[in-house]
């Protein structure tokens, strides 16, 4: 895990400093090239301020530092919009499934609700109890947003889009996603609450017994496609109609492993009915009891962001990525070949999956009733960890035959 | 933090030196339980109980409920109102069965007055007390889900409570406290077309059960949760004097409806519309939680039963007796207990043969339900322990009168 | 079991105690201070006498009171010099209720608890100890139970007095 923290900053930075090297002197461009190795690729901002005419005056360095500002704030601006339609999507859906409309008054059918819920976040009294660590305290919302940011800023929006094609960009989700642990465990030892301590402890029990079954599940897709990277797997999964070539489809271990990778996801992101950490009924509101305000709301945007991320890894993985009908409408030898049309729906296609994998967590959240701890502890070691164990050989069994057999 | 975490290194008397020179050293950590507040807000309590727990870890090792939050004397106001001043007050103790509460009170005094009741308004009474059942089961079952995290169920059945609630505000204009049921009958008649209302409610009730039952109680994570939970044997539930579907879900068959009938429920019994559901500990042992809220659900289904056969056989009439304004009660005294949707309601009744009571005791089946905690929930999970108290289906409002 | 039988019964078997049986009565017209009595009949135990009644009660086959379904106390008013314990128990197989009362001074208000033979007697008799001054000897949980621990008098006597405050807070 430690790795690939640190591998964060280096691919935010390699491209820009790739950019940076050509001018400067030969060690910087060695070392940058050997950074380079870690992240291939293009970053479309970078390119597209070098574009633009620039006066003397700016310095080399301020182009590719201000390409990683916009990148910076274009991932702020993802996590923030999807926090705020995520809110309403569960509101609407929690709604709707409830026999009631949800939010109708703000905007067009409530759209504007997460905005006035913002605003009202934000004037909201900022409390910190007494006897609590400020420190962590204060930290603790940050560190689990910035874990996200980081882990979001591995995910391309489109083919020709993304500000960090890592080549272990699967790796570098999975580890940056977890640390949010250690903020949710911050934030409840820092409280001075006896339920914000439980809600903490039974994060970590439970992000400890299901990471392992989501990385073992997540070995299938790789045996298949062989590849951590996000664009790469998604290339692979093109053609036959931009749903034919879906990994999902290429081998009988795949379906299985998906099931037991959504479980495990919804473990992962504390939703029900995994919602221990912070179960309303029982714990108060865990590790959120003591936060108000903005502080709960950069809560709350982790989790919107992490589940989105963990919809769009399944739909990487498992469900063809990029590749939809529309897709392949617009793809190289498709019928009307355009690369900006491409990427659009491209992008839309990869929102629209991720959504579809939000609308079924929530639909599992406000359907099902919340297990107990040692029920959720049984499942992640006895059952979940054992079958994604059997789904890899039976994956890597299948791969292997079909090499022997089909050369 | 209370948990105190001490680790001391002491040295060993004996053998303190190792054959190879060395000192062994044992480590002995101190651990302590931890003191947990559930309550007076909390929202498994429902409403401000207070219980405090000793945890170890996740492990309850110890429960004692603190009540008093909600007490509002209602024992000492029975005896400085008047008979009739006082019949406001029953509404107040379980305030999700007002109707039922109503009942027993008008009963207790009934019963000193020696009166007789036209039979419409019996019939009446029955159907409302039914209604208010299934309305008080309604909440129980939703709010359980709601203690075990399944939020949806709460909001369905909180749909029919307000149809139901409908339609006794179209019956006596108030949607909670209703003090519908008179010393004497009932305040007033139907209007017109209720009673279809009623019967097409029980239609629509029907269906939606079904949907309840195969949504939350068939399920398999609730089963999980709730089987085997908070497990009550037979003769401890009759130790801790529990009543209703409590003591039915140990397995006790046992009904005031049918068993010990008053109104007009021995004839119900006789048309055999009246099936009490005994819990036969299908998904775990007999009288844990699924127990418990297998016999609600199903009480619900009978309750409408019983309503549709008052509504077959209701008749025009009078709907209460002749009182004077001023009652006066004989002198005496009189229990008398009715099957509460928690339990059974008991109002014991003195008079000295005034215009107040000397005194009106409520014996509150929450009350009487709950001591039962303190044994139930020693050695579950947190968890475990917000299931059972939800099980118990307390109303404070009720446990401390 | 009616009541008559139940009575019959309880002597038949020796019950301790059993000072006496009090039923419904109407009016004498002649005694126009006489105001009859209404509701219910009841046994009346004596007080010291209460736990071994109330075993008897549980543990005979024939009256089998498997369930203690409440105990109360009574203040009769101010002018009388006593107060009455109240039980009411019932039993489960076979489907008869028993009231049974005890009378005991209002300056010595003593009993024993009978906790020990219904476990449901304990709230209960939480209950009355703090709103009667009722001292159950022998009760293995003593505190208060709906009013505060540092509350003083007792609420349902007819002698009790409003407090003027409490705790600073003027409840006038």
């Amino acid at each position: 895990m430690s790795l690939s923290t640190l591998a964060l900053p280096l691919s935010l930075l390699t491209d820009p400093a790739l950019k940076l090297a050509e001018s400067e002197t030969p060690e910087v461009a060695e070392a940058a090239a050997e950074m380079g190795e870690l992240t291939s690729g293009t970053n479309l901002i970078n390119e597209l301020l070098m574009l633009a005419p620039i006066p003397d005056f700016v310095p080399g360095w301020a182009i590719p530092l201000t390409a990683i500002m916009i990148g910076v704030a274009i991932v702020m601006g993802v996590v923030s919009l999807n926090a705020m339609a995520g809110t309403w999507l569960e509101r609407k859906v929690s709604g709707h499934i409830q026999c009631r409309y949800g939010p109708m008054r703000a905007g067009w059918h409530g759209f504007l609700q997460p905005l006035a819920d913002g605003i009202k976040l934000m004037l909201k009294e900022d409390m910190i109890p007494i006897g609590s660590d400020r420190v962590l305290f204060v930290m603790a919302p940050a560190l689990v947003l910035a874990s996200v940011l980081g882990a979001l800023a591995v995910m391309p929006l489109s083919p020709d889009f993304f500000f960090a094609d890592a080549p272990m960009g699967l790796f570098l989700i999975l580890a940056l996603t977890s640390t949010t642990t250690i903020g949710v465990i911050m934030a409840g030892w820092a409280s001075n609450s006896k339920w914000s301590v439980y809600g903490a402890m039974r994060e970590a029990a439970q992000v400890v017994a299901y990471e392992v079954p989501l990385g073992i599940s997540l070995l299938v897709p790789l045996i298949v496609a062989g590849t951590f990277s996000l664009t790469e797997v998604s290339e692979m999964q093109s053609g036959m109609f931009g749903i034919g070539g879906w990994l999902i489809f290429k081998n009988p271990f795949m379906f299985p492993a998906l099931i037991l990778f959504f479980i495990a996801v919804l473990a992962e992101s504390k939703r029900a009915p995994f919602d221990l950490p912070e179960s309303e009924s029982e714990l108060v509101s865990g590790f959120l009891t003591e936060y108000s305000g903005i502080r709960w709301s950069f809560f709350f945007m982790e989790e919107y962001a992490a589940m989105f991320l963990y919809c769009v890894v399944t739909a990487f993985f498992f469900l063809g990525g990029f590749n939809s009908p529309l897709t392949w409408l617009f793809e190289d030898g498709g019928l009307l070949p355009n690369v900006i049309l491409w990427n659009v729906a491209a992008f839309f296609t990869i929102v629209v999956k991720g959504y579809i994998g939000l609308f079924v967590m929530m639909w599992v959240r406000w359907t099902l009733p919340r297990l107990r701890i040692d029920q959720v502890m049984t499942m992640g070691y006895k059952y979940l960890t054992p079958i994604s164990l059997v789904c890899v050989l039976g994956a890597g069994i299948w791969e292997w035959g079909k090499a022997a057999l089909l050369g | 933090m209370d948990q105190e975490r001490t680790a001391t290194v002491t040295e060993p008397k004996e053998s303190a030196v190792l054959p190879d020179g060395s000192k062994e050293f044992v480590v002995d950590v101190h651990t302590e339980d931890m003191e947990l507040n559930m309550g007076p807000q909390h929202p498994a309590t429902h409403g401000v109980m207070r219980i405090l727990l000793r945890v170890d870890g996740e492990l309850v090792t110890g429960a004692q409920p603190h009540l008093g939050y909600l007490h509002r004397c209602a024992e000492k106001i029975g005896e400085n109102v008047e008979w009739l001043q006082y019949l406001p007050y029953t509404d107040r103790y379980d305030y999700l069965a007002a109707m039922n509460n109503n009942l027993g009170y008008s009963m207790a005094v009934e019963k000193l007055l020696g009166i007789e009741i036209p039979r419409r308004a019996e019939m009446l009474r029955i159907i409302c007390a039914e209604l208010n059942r299934i309305g008080s089961h309604l909440i129980a079952f939703g709010t359980y889900g709601l203690d075990l995290g399944a939020f949806t169920p709460f909001l369905y059945t909180f749909r029919e409570r307000e149809w139901m609630m409908s339609l006794f505000e179209k019956i006596c204009g108030a949607r909670l406290t209703y003090s519908y049921i008179r010393i004497g009958g009932v305040f007033n008649d139907t209007p017109p077309g209720w009673l279809g209302e009623v019967s097409r409610f029980c239609d629509t009730f029907l269906v939606k059960w079904q949907e309840y039952y195969d949504l939350v109680v068939e399920n398999q994570i609730f089963i999980g949760r709730t089987a085997d939970v908070g497990v009550i044997p037979r003769e401890m539930a009759m130790d801790f004097g529990l009543t209703g579907p409590m003591l039915r879900g140990s397995g006790i068959d046992f009904d005031l409806r049918r068993d010990m009938p008053y109104s007009l429920y021995g004839e119900v019994d006789k048309a055999g519309a009246l099936n009490i559901p005994v819990a036969r500990g299908e998904k775990g042992s007999l009288g844990d939680c699924w127990d418990r809220v297998w016999v609600r659900t199903m009480e619900m289904k009978e309750s409408i039963e019983i309503v549709r056969w008052c509504l077959d056989n209701i008749e025009a009439g009078p709907v209460i007796g002749e009182l004077p304004k001023t009652l006066r009660v004989p002198a005496g005294e009189a229990y008398v207990g009715i099957e509460n949707p928690r339990g059974e309601l008991g109002h014991y009744v003195v008079s000295d043969g005034g215009k107040v009571a000397v005194r009106c005791r409520v014996r509150g089946p929450s009350f009487c339900n709950l001591p039962v905690l303190e044994e139930i929930m020693l050695g579950t999970l947190l968890a475990d322990s917000v299931a059972i108290i939800g099980s118990t289906d307390v109303v404070v409002g009720e446990t401390d009168r | 079991m009616d009541f008559t039988g139940i009575c019959d019964r309880l002597k038949a078997i020796g019950a301790p105690g059993i000072l006496g049986v009090d039923e419904p009565r109407e009016k004498n017209p002649e005694d126009k201070k006489d105001l009859g009595r209404a509701g219910d009949s009841f046994v009346l135990v004596d007080p010291e006498e209460l736990e071994g009644f109330l075993r008897f009660c549980r543990d005979d086959t024939e009256l089998q009171f498997e369930l203690l379904c409440d105990l109360t106390a009574t203040d009769p008013g101010n002018d009388d010099e006593e107060l009455w314990l109240n039980y009411n128990l019932l039993s489960i197989a076979h489907k008869h209720r028993l009231a049974v009362k005890a009378k005991i001074s209002k300056e010595n208000s003593n009993a024993p608890s009978v906790a020990d033979v219904y476990r449901a007697a304990q709230w209960h008799e939480r209950e009355a100890a703090e709103m009667f001054g009722i001292t159950y000897r022998n009760h293995p949980d003593p505190r208060h139970i709906l009013l505060p621990d540092d509350w003083i008098g007792y609420p349902l006597r007819k002698d009790y007095e409003y407090p003027k405050e409490y705790r600073g807070i003027s409840c006038e």
